[in-house]
């Protein structure tokens, strides 16, 4: 067997190089995981000092088959789905479009990625702040504008239907540079000679696109796919700074967070402190996003396997 | 022997240095009235006081303003303020505490207490605080003999102690009108639901949209209903036990004739947009003219004053009856009041910040700055809200949100109150369908328990 490591003590070394990103992993993403499962069999309140009692199954009772509340969270659970492909599907391919776009040799397009990239690395804060701002219904930029025409929106106070798109559309200004450098680096690694040969060979632009670029972004793709699909099922904080735990725009990220934090009442009065309770929650998102992010890989590992036949 | 003289003269600094913290004595808030209770003296209390506080505007101004003074007479104590929005207090005081960062709290009154007659409910966060060890007991200290016995029972008390000083109360089933607008538009101030439907359209027909609120932080907008279930039941308190119990239905036909109102007062009351403005932006509208009126709680009159000083207002209970005898209540709470984390690393100069703030002086300012009607038996509000509330004083009732805790399993519409159901806060536009919706969402939890 080739082990490049040498022999002896040497074979340690890949080891101890590996161990502490391993130790920060257990200590920062495993250990805690690892104790929100156990925290969620607990009536845990997350308060120091707080008795735990251990109740089994009964966070996942309520949770899932208790009274009204858990239809709304089952209703939540939903809206994640909604908001999900909602996110992937229009992030995605306003992601690709933009970078085929600006992969051209063409004036500006530095400004221009430069530009998309910027939501960024703004944070949620500002994000936030930016469109609260931007969609005030009395007398923000997008109110004037439509007063105008005489039309008139209450944006993200109105209609729970319309403030969650709201909120989707937020989300995919916010994200939709880091998919777009996702894809410029994989347009970049596309050698020149392909498209070369393909326009020799008489092919057009869609041609091009589909039977050279579309292929050969392969990686790009299934790195950007399980990226927003997984991405967008635990997104929650949008929500928070732009809609507040509102009645029919709750996903299960701000479920869980609420919850655990004691948000749900929607006054200054009556919050309780239930992490045992949120930590089922967010199990139970956990293994949807689970179930839904190995499916994910399964069939992208299978496509680009046919591809590379 | 040099040896021994750097270790002598080591020893000397050491001793020096340290004397100024040791040596002072360490005393809970002494018998001193004229430091508010007496904290230890000012040159010996060092250190940083950690505040968390809720946003509103008058009373941060003033916060900043207390704070400087406090700085001037314990010099050697800095004062860290955060401010946050008033939802996001109770989480971030329970963050805050359970990494031990905070020593000052600004905590509302002890409300939603589990009642005997509920079951399968969980404790409010307070009751959570107190039980897990993280809210100092402040019984015995001198500064509590300031405040009404009644309110420290009320309002800040557990099992027989004390662990919050409450700074007052306030109203919040008013109506703050503007009396230039109603006089310009020959409108009656309203004391019956009929007369305030009519002053609606009578501004609306001028012009003038009718009322605003922060719709967008949800609460604003229930504020202003109070009045309308105060009406119809004055005792809240027994309106909460009666839901508990099955005597009171959320398909009463008195109930559904009140959630009528509240719809006309959602749909066609409140100005278009008002879903989308934040709750501190809203007195700045009302302040500004853009309404005629403004459902709120009495902790907006400072701010208004402030912001236009020559602006007319009044303040009236919302009259959700056509009987004005029904509508003379005014319902409010005990709101915010100050607490010390028990593990507090700085507990002398906690306590010596809190009992200097519960000193008459100081805490009559807080009462001027922010408009509460006071907990200090030597206090008074004599600014306009004041003079304004002053009539209704005698019939105040607690509101309906402070005694109500929903059954675990309880759908969200089981506190229709706490709720805008209808279109455009909600989705509803049927006034008996949600009524029904709001008694099977309680149901459902009442079932569970069974």
């Amino acid at each position: 067997m080739n082990y490049p490591f040498g022999t002896g003590r040497a074979r340690a070394a890949p080891y101890a190089l590996l161990a502490p990103g391993i130790l920060l992993y257990v200590l920062l993403a495993l250990g805690p995981s690892l104790a929100t499962a156990v925290y969620s069999f607990t009536d845990a309140t997350g308060l120091p000092n707080s008795p735990i009692r251990w109740i089994g199954l009964e966070n996942y009772r309520e949770f899932l088959t208790l009274g009204a509340a858990s239809k709304e969270n089952l209703d939540a659970l939903i809206r994640t789905f909604v908001f999900s492909l909602a996110v992937t599907v229009v992030q995605f391919t306003l992601g690709l479009l933009v970078a085929v776009l600006l992969n051209q040799k063409l004036r500006g397009t530095k400004f221009f990625r430069t530009l998309f990239f910027l939501p960024v690395i703004l944070g949620v804060t500002i994000q936030g702040l930016m469109w609260t701002l931007f969609l005030y219904p009395l007398g923000g930029p997008l109110a004037s504008f439509l007063g105008l025409f005489g039309l008139h929106s209450d944006m993200l106070g109105g209609q729970p239907a319309e403030a969650f798109a709201w909120v989707i559309v937020v989300q995919i200004w916010s994200n939709l540079g880091m998919t777009m450098v996702i894809f410029l680096a994989g347009l970049a690694t596309i050698p020149s000679e392909v498209y070369e040969a393909a326009r020799i060979d008489g092919a057009n632009r869609w041609q091009v696109f589909r039977e050279v670029t579309w292929p050969l972004l392969t990686p790009s793709v299934n790195t950007n796919l399980v990226l927003t699909i997984i991405g967008s099922l635990q997104a929650w904080q949008l929500f928070l700074v732009l809609t507040g735990y509102r009645a029919g725009t709750q996903v299960m990220g701000y479920l869980v967070y609420a919850t655990a934090f004691g948000q749900t009442s929607g006054t200054t009065a009556g919050n309780t402190f239930r992490q045992g309770y949120g930590a089922a929650a967010s199990i139970v998102l956990f293994v949807v996003v689970l179930a839904i992010g190995l499916t994910t890989q399964y069939l992208l590992r299978r496509r680009e396997a046919r591809l590379l036949e | 022997m040099r040896k021994l003289i750097v270790i002598f003269v080591v020893a000397l600094m050491v001793a020096a240095c340290g004397g100024g913290a040791t040596a002072s004595p360490s005393t809970s808030a002494g018998a001193q009235p004229s430091d508010g209770g007496g904290a230890s003296t000012a040159p010996s209390l060092s250190g940083t006081v950690r505040v968390l506080i809720h946003q509103n505007p008058p009373f941060v101004d003033f916060m900043g303003t207390f704070n400087e003074k406090f700085k001037a007479k314990y010099p050697g104590v800095t004062v860290d303020m955060a401010v946050v929005n008033a939802n996001d207090l109770g989480t971030s005081t329970q963050t805050r505490l359970t990494a031990n960062d905070v020593d000052v709290i600004d905590i509302f009154s002890f409300s939603n207490a589990v009642q005997p007659y509920m079951k399968n409910v969980n404790p409010p966060g307070w009751q959570s605080l107190i039980e897990a060890g993280l809210l100092l007991d402040l019984t015995d200290q001198p500064f509590v003999k300031n405040y009404d016995p009644a309110a420290i029972a009320d309002a800040g008390s557990f099992n027989g102690k004390v662990y919050e000083i409450n700074l007052g109360r306030v109203g919040f089933s008013g109506i703050y009108y503007n009396k230039d607008l109603f006089t310009a538009n020959n409108v009656k101030v309203p004391t019956t639901w009929s007369e305030l439907v009519a002053a609606c359209a009578a501004v609306t027909t001028a012009g003038v949209p009718c009322m605003t609120a922060g719709g967008k932080d949800g609460w604003p907008i229930f504020v202003g209903a109070y009045g309308l279930f105060g009406a119809a039941y004055p005792d809240q308190a027994a309106l909460a036990e009666g839901l508990w119990t099955g005597s009171v239905k959320y398909t009463d036909p008195g109930f559904v004739e009140l959630l009528k109102k509240a719809q006309i007062y959602g749909r066609d009351m409140m100005e278009s947009g008002a879903s989308g403005l934040a709750g501190d932006a809203a007195p700045g509208r009302f302040a500004s003219g853009a309404v005629a009126m403004f459902p709120g709680g009495t902790w907006y009159g400072a701010a208004i004053e402030t912001l236009k000083p020559t602006f007319q207002w009044g303040y009236i209970p919302f009259p959700g009856s056509d009987n004005a005898a029904d509508n003379k209540y005014m319902f409010g709470k005990y709101d915010q009041g100050w607490a010390i984390a028990a593990n507090t690393p700085n507990k002398d100069a906690a306590l010596a910040y809190l009992a200097e703030f519960s000193d008459p002086a100081n805490y009559q300012a807080f009462v001027t700055a922010v408009g509460v009607i006071p907990t200090q038996p030597g206090a008074k509000l004599e600014t306009a809200i004041g003079a304004e509330l002053a009539p209704y004083l005698a019939n105040f009732r607690l509101g309906f949100e402070l005694v109500w805790n929903a059954p675990k399993g309880a759908g969200q519409f089981a506190s229709p109150m706490q709720n805008n159901m209808f279109k455009p806060f909600g989705t509803f536009e049927d006034p008996q369908a949600a009524a029904a919706q709001a008694q099977a969402d309680l149901q459902s939890g009442l079932d569970a328990l069974k």
